[in-house]
């Protein structure tokens, strides 16, 4: 699973068994390469444009490198040189070198090391409009934001077709673990840097809440129905999940048959005053996506959530969402070294995280951010960390059957706690 | 920046989009003077995302005296005040795109107001460089095999002008001079309009009136040959220069005059389909499918790349043009028992109260016009069943305030309530305390989010857009069923028009051994076989199945 990509036997079936593959196998009616770019005649680098198609007629589009293996030098010389090659542009003009490795296989991207010093991230699924990660890094990189790793350059498609992202070239992490290695390995030794990933979390938030003038990244008040449009969505995720639920299995009994139950809890919660802004944010935010160096987290992935849409991830909402991404992963950290370690986590371990967290956090953040009052803020945060858990269990229904426990402890937990009014 | 920079680049687009009709002035009041503006619309913009609306079309937006909801222009290169600037219109379409959306506008090329520039330069002096960019004449009997459009305000297509000396010809209201296409110069003039918008952003535009753009003795100047060449011209510039936009013709005409406006696939991208709106209505009132079974079967085919565009009710009175005298008599009867409920050959209603408010039969009346081949056109209110004010003038009883909440105003505007430019509704059923977005919202039950859940579904098949339709004709006349097909996707749609339980044999034997999935609930139905195939359905009710090849054999 690296780049140039070496495909053997019918397209079909080989881009059905990649890992960034978006869509479910059995749809698919066909793949087909749609337009091919030579990048280089030797080393051999093609750029395939791939369409798969499926069965009700829809389509999606995929960005292949096949090539020999020693290929993917044929990349960073044309990121160096700021070359185009038909309608692909490459920019930057740093020419990453050194040893390349592979980082393994993503949902949604190839990564390769160059040197230890960059990382080049190809995009696999192609969608018209500027990938949130390069327009989130060059924001935040030019204005001086400290815990990201520097955007130092990406390439683009720009034909009758579409305009895309295709990849992005940055400063790679070195010397560093991720945050949830850390939290299963030293789970104490985690909670002592927390308070910091709050601070950082909310430094992050603060820039991107910065440039008014830029309308990509302008925060919004919120519409007079921002909250009914946000409750009316996650309420119809709730209901297709309960609908989902195995009938009779174990796991999910605690929760199971009250699907009713959390859809009342969601409207109890939902009686909040709209407040604070609608920002541009991390949107696929957890401790996966963050490295903690001697000195600093620092924050990578500013993709979104893989499963939606490009205009979907690229959507302003409020700062908490991230917040609620990053306690639903504490959630998920608590109950991980259980099953992955057999040992469980440390006493309170992941109520002390969320205390310190979201005490530097909301120590940092701009207020006029968030909804006005703590009540206000911890009902908002409750709707962000319920649609985290609905998601979280489909995900885990359907490809981690074993870790379906942690989002029912985590809608179960709702449910029993006391809704305070105010 | 390029044009579809948020958009895969596709010509047919069009074919699989859900258009939302938007009247701006009452949309969403962003300014607080009591009109709908665009600002007020980005606003909204995540409203319509959330609905799954594909393409916005919006209400003449030009500067215009007003004297006919905007569709007198009086200057084609600037905003109406009210609405906002060129600057503001610019960011509309950008959020818009932003979010995924389309937009098109009305465009009206057959005639200006009279305080046009234009106009005015011409009526001065019978030499003025534009006076031959109307149409003048000394004998007001010329073109006498006209029809008068507006029976109810106008009595000839020519209107005397003091200034001028001489008639003018105007095919709606006198105050609306209709330009003369044989000059040149207009055509060229009309080209640079269409330019200047489609260069801004817009992703096309519904061309209102299109008929009558040519005059000819001894016709009834409608659907000239000579307006089908200029239609074609305007086509291949767009073609040629502004990829992946659509032109929806304005057509009040029978299908097989309305047809014309395709071309070979090389005129107008879209054409409503007025026929077959009314004999929706009839059909449901009737309870049997013939009305609508009828009219389909003298729908002529069209071009691959051309689209009908569908919609129950819009901004216009019901038009009954399209349906013979005794069946508008049927119509009156039915849906105008209120005289003041007529307008010229029509009924001035939204969708709810023309059904009586029946939740059933506007679900069923959508999902018919969802399966229908077309694209569906949405107009704004009827998502949350909306009602209409017969007391207001004209047509504007079907374009009150868009109900948001049931503060102040129904959440329309933060201006006075004697600052507003129409009364919202405050009747006891549909009253913005009783029938407003926010409480649907909130409701999960309600005519709003299942019209989402609707839209996504119908989105997920492209079958609907671009798919053939077969339509069945089973032994029970009060069941309409149809099969669409594309690729690899079959659908089978039933509705029942009665108000009582029907039971229906269908012959499926084609798809033996396909398992029908009910697309709403994914639910399992038996197996098709060589049999007629028998379904229940409840009174108003319908089903929507996808045929799917049985994978557990």
């Amino acid at each position: 699973m690296t780049v140039p990509d070496q495909i053997a036997g019918p397209l079909e079936d080989w881009v059905i068994e990649q890992r960034w593959f978006a869509s479910k196998a059995r749809d698919v009616a066909s793949a087909n390469v749609l337009e091919t770019i030579e990048l280089s005649a030797a080393p051999a680098l093609r750029l395939e444009v791939v369409e798969t198609r499926f069965h009700t007629g829809t389509h999606e589009l995929y960005q292949l490198l096949p090539g020999d293996p020693e290929g993917v030098r044929v990349l960073a010389e044309l990121l160096g040189a700021e070359a185009s090659v038909g309608c692909v542009s490459f920019f930057g003009g740093v020419t990453p070198t050194g040893h390349v490795r592979s980082m393994g296989a993503d949902q949604s991207n190839t990564s390769i090391v160059f040197g230890e010093e960059q990382v080049l991230k190809v995009f696999r699924r192609i969608e018209p409009g500027e990938n949130p990660e390069l327009e989130m890094l060059r924001f935040l990189s030019h204005r001086g934001f400290e815990n990201v790793a520097r955007l130092t350059g990406w390439y683009e498609y720009s034909g009758e077709r579409m305009e895309a992202t295709l990849g992005i070239l940055q400063e790679f992490v070195s010397q560093s673990r991720d945050g949830w290695q850390l939290a299963l390995d030293d789970p104490e030794g985690l909670l002592a840097r927390i308070p910091e990933l709050g601070v950082a979390t909310a430094r992050m938030h603060n820039i991107l809440a910065t440039d008014a003038s830029d309308s990509a990244f302008a925060p919004e008040e919120p519409s007079e129905e921002a909250l009914s449009l946000l409750t009316a969505t996650i309420d119809e995720q709730i209901e297709r999940g309960f609908l989902d639920l195995p009938a009779g299995d174990e796991r999910v009994e605690p929760i199971a048959g009250r699907g009713e139950e959390v859809r009342d809890r969601l409207q109890m919660l939902s009686h909040v005053g709209v407040g604070g802004r609608l920002i541009r944010n991390h949107g696929d935010y957890h401790l996966g996506q963050t490295m903690l160096t001697g000195e600093r987290w620092v924050i990578l992935d500013f993709e979104g959530e893989p499963a939606r849409s490009l205009r979907d991830r690229r959507r302003k909402r409020s700062p908490l969402r991230d917040v609620a991404g990053m306690l639903r992963s504490f959630a998920y950290a608590a109950s991980a070294s259980e099953l992955l370690r057999g040992v469980p986590a440390p006493a309170g371990w992941e109520d002390r995280a969320r205390a310190g967290y979201l005490d530097a956090y909301l120590d940092t953040i701009e207020p006029f951010l968030l909804p006005a009052g703590r009540s206000a803020i911890e009902k908002l945060l409750a709707i962000f960390e319920l649609e985290k858990a609905v998601y979280e269990l489909h995900y885990e229904l359907n490809n981690r059957p074993e870790w379906v426990r942690i989002p029912v402890a985590g809608i179960h937990r709702l449910l029993e706690e006391e809704v305070s009014h105010p | 920046m390029h044009p579809t920079h948020w958009f895969e680049s596709d010509p047919l687009w069009f074919k699989t989009a859900v258009f939302y009709e938007i009247h701006l002035r009452g949309f969403f009041d962003g300014t607080g003077d009591g009109h709908g503006d665009f600002r007020g619309l980005i606003e909204k913009l995540d409203y319509l995302q959330w609905l799954g609306v594909d393409c916005i079309w919006l209400l003449p937006m030009y500067d215009s005296p007003g004297r006919d909801g905007g569709y007198d222009i009086g200057d084609f290169y600037s905003v109406h005040e009210d609405y906002g600037t060129i600057e503001d219109v610019r960011a509309f379409i950008d959020a818009a795109h932003e979010r995924g959306m389309r937009v098109i506008a009305d465009l009206v090329m057959n005639h200006t107001s009279n305080e046009h520039a234009w106009f005015q330069e011409a009526r001065s002096d019978p030499d003025s460089p534009k006076r031959d960019w109307y149409v003048w004449s000394g004998d007001p009997t010329r073109y006498a095999d006209a029809r008068i459009i507006f029976i109810d305000s106008e009595s000839s297509n020519w209107t005397w002008d003091d200034k001028a000396g001489a008639y003018f010809w105007h095919r709606f209201f006198h105050h609306q001079p209709d330009l003369n296409y044989d000059n040149p110069e207009v055509r060229e003039a009309m080209l640079d309009v269409l330019r200047f918008w489609l260069e801004l952003g817009l992703d096309g535009f519904r061309l209102d009136a299109v008929p009558y753009l040519f005059e000819r003795e001894g016709t009834n100047c409608e659907n000239l040959e000579e307006t089908h060449d200029f239609l074609k011209a305007v086509r291949a510039i767009v073609d040629d220069e502004f990829p992946d936009r659509v032109l929806l013709a304005e057509a009040n005409q029978w299908p097989a005059d309305v047809v014309e406006y395709f071309g070979d696939g090389d005129e107008c991208h879209m054409a409503f389909n007025f026929p077959v709106m009314p004999r929706m209505f009839m059909a449901v009132r009737r309870e049997e499918a013939a009305p609508i079974l009828e009219i389909l079967a003298q729908t002529p085919h069209i071009p691959r790349n051309c689209q009908w565009g569908l919609f129950l009710r819009n901004h216009d009175e019901l038009t009954l043009e399209m349906v013979t005298d005794e069946e508008r008599d049927y119509m009156y009867a039915e849906y105008a028992k209120d005289p003041r409920m007529k307008l010229n050959l029509g009924i001035r209603r939204r969708l709810a109260p023309l059904l009586d408010n029946g939740r059933d039969e506007i679900e069923l009346m959508t999902a018919i016009l969802f399966s229908l081949p077309g694209s569906p056109v949405l107009y704004y209110g009827d998502e949350i069943a909306m009602g209409d004010n017969v007391y207001l003038g004209d047509r504007d009883g079907v374009r009150t305030p868009m109900q948001w909440t049931g503060d102040r105003n129904g959440g329309f505007s933060r201006a006075d309530f004697a600052q507003l430019y129409a009364p919202p509704l405050m009747d006891p059923v549909y009253g913005y305390q009783a029938v407003n977005v926010e409480a649907q919202l909130r409701t999960p039950t309600s005519l709003l989010r299942w019209l989402r859940r609707f839209i996504a579904l119908r989105k997920e098949h492209p079958v609907f857009g671009v798919g053939t339709f077969e339509a069945l004709t089973p032994g029970n006349p009060k069941i309409f069923a149809s099969i669409r097909t594309y690729e690899d996707d079959v659908v089978l749609c039933v509705h029942n028009l009665a108000r009582s339980a029907q039971a229906v044999e269908l012959d499926l034997s084609w798809y033996a051994g396909r398992r029908p999935v009910e697309m709403f609930g994914r639910s399992r139905f038996p197996k098709l076989g060589q049999l007629p195939y028998l379904l229940t359905l409840a009174p108003r009710g319908f089903f929507w199945f996808r045929l799917e090849e049985d994978e557990e054999q």
